[in-house]
């Protein structure tokens, strides 16, 4: 295989393990938040309830 | 509105980010990790942003909400490409650069695409989808994060890296990435425990604090000495 398609190889599989386990671990929770940066509040997710459209923000109503 | 415990664990872990930068600045390994230091410092002024957000408008408004996701995707990326940094380091006697850095911007590339393909069929709005992506791709990243962090956990194990400084920064993310995943799952089974709302914040302070740590404590050259080595017989 041409050394070049090694990072594209690499880089698939990677994805792949990722959404994997994001798939495994998402399935069967009721919350969607997995990761805050720092420590600030965390505000209701755009996608709390699968992929339902999500509501106006309260400024925007 | 967050508790007062939650305004102390937040400044707390802003003050540690502040720590990481200065340890880094005054033992002179700005520039050696600078990925890892602009997280720090982008996370810094996203901390003071967000307070200042929360203060004027609320945690209910929408500018906190835009403010929130929006630089929590930003910071997710920067994170990435400090986790990147690390890959150059452990593989700069490989003479392997080019390599992971294309493997990394098709990695990137790769999680947008597919994070577009998962918001694309829900939404017709241009500005909700826009939003949607946004927090899909980090949450995407994320978990991309905590896959890259393993594997280069192996790969040191594997070439047997030395450098205490280099190995205690990787650990300690892979630490941070392993505490919010088991915090997930703990959440997930005892949805009703109040404690977790405290432990997500708190589990913030402790990749500055382990990182602080790193740059205050360990010389950036000293290395461990392998336990087969010293047991070499005369």
């Amino acid at each position: 295989m041409s050394r070049k398609l090694t990072p594209l190889l690499l880089a698939m599989l990677v994805l792949a393990g990722a959404m994997g386990l994001k798939t495994a671990v998402m399935a069967h929770s009721g919350s969607a938040i997995m990761m805050a940066n720092g420590g600030a509040p965390v505000p209701q997710p755009p996608m709390a309830n699968g992929g339902a459209p999500v509501p106006q923000p309260p400024s925007a109503q | 509105m967050p508790s007062s415990l939650g305004y102390v664990i937040w400044l707390l872990a802003t003050l540690l980010e502040v720590a990481v930068v200065v340890c880094a600045i005054s033992r002179h390994c700005f520039g050696r990790y600078l990925c890892l230091n602009l997280y720090m410092l982008s996370s810094l002024f996203v901390s003071v942003a967000r307070y200042l957000a929360l203060s004027h408008f609320g945690v209910r408004s929408g500018e906190y909400w835009y403010l929130y996701y929006y630089s929590d995707a930003v910071l997710t990326i920067f994170l990435y490409l400090a986790l990147i940094t690390l890959y150059l380091h452990v593989f700069d006697e490989m003479k392997v650069e080019k390599y992971v850095r294309l493997a990394a911007v098709l990695l990137l590339a790769g999680t947008a695409l597919f994070s577009y393909g998962v918001v694309h069929q829900s939404f017709q709005s241009s500005g909700k989808m826009l939003a949607s992506f946004v927090f899909e791709l980090s949450q995407n990243l994320y978990f991309v994060g905590l896959v890259l962090t393993y594997v280069l956990w192996g790969a040191i194990l594997k070439l047997r890296e030395s450098r205490t400084q280099l190995i205690q920064l990787v650990l300690s993310l892979g630490v941070y990435f392993s505490a919010f995943a088991a915090t997930f799952a703990l959440e997930n089974m005892f949805p009703n425990l109040q404690f977790f709302a405290y432990i997500v914040p708190a589990l913030g302070c402790l990749l500055p604090l382990a990182w602080a740590y790193a740059f205050w404590r360990l010389a950036p050259d000293a290395r461990m000495v392998p336990a087969r080595l010293a047991m070499v017989p005369r």
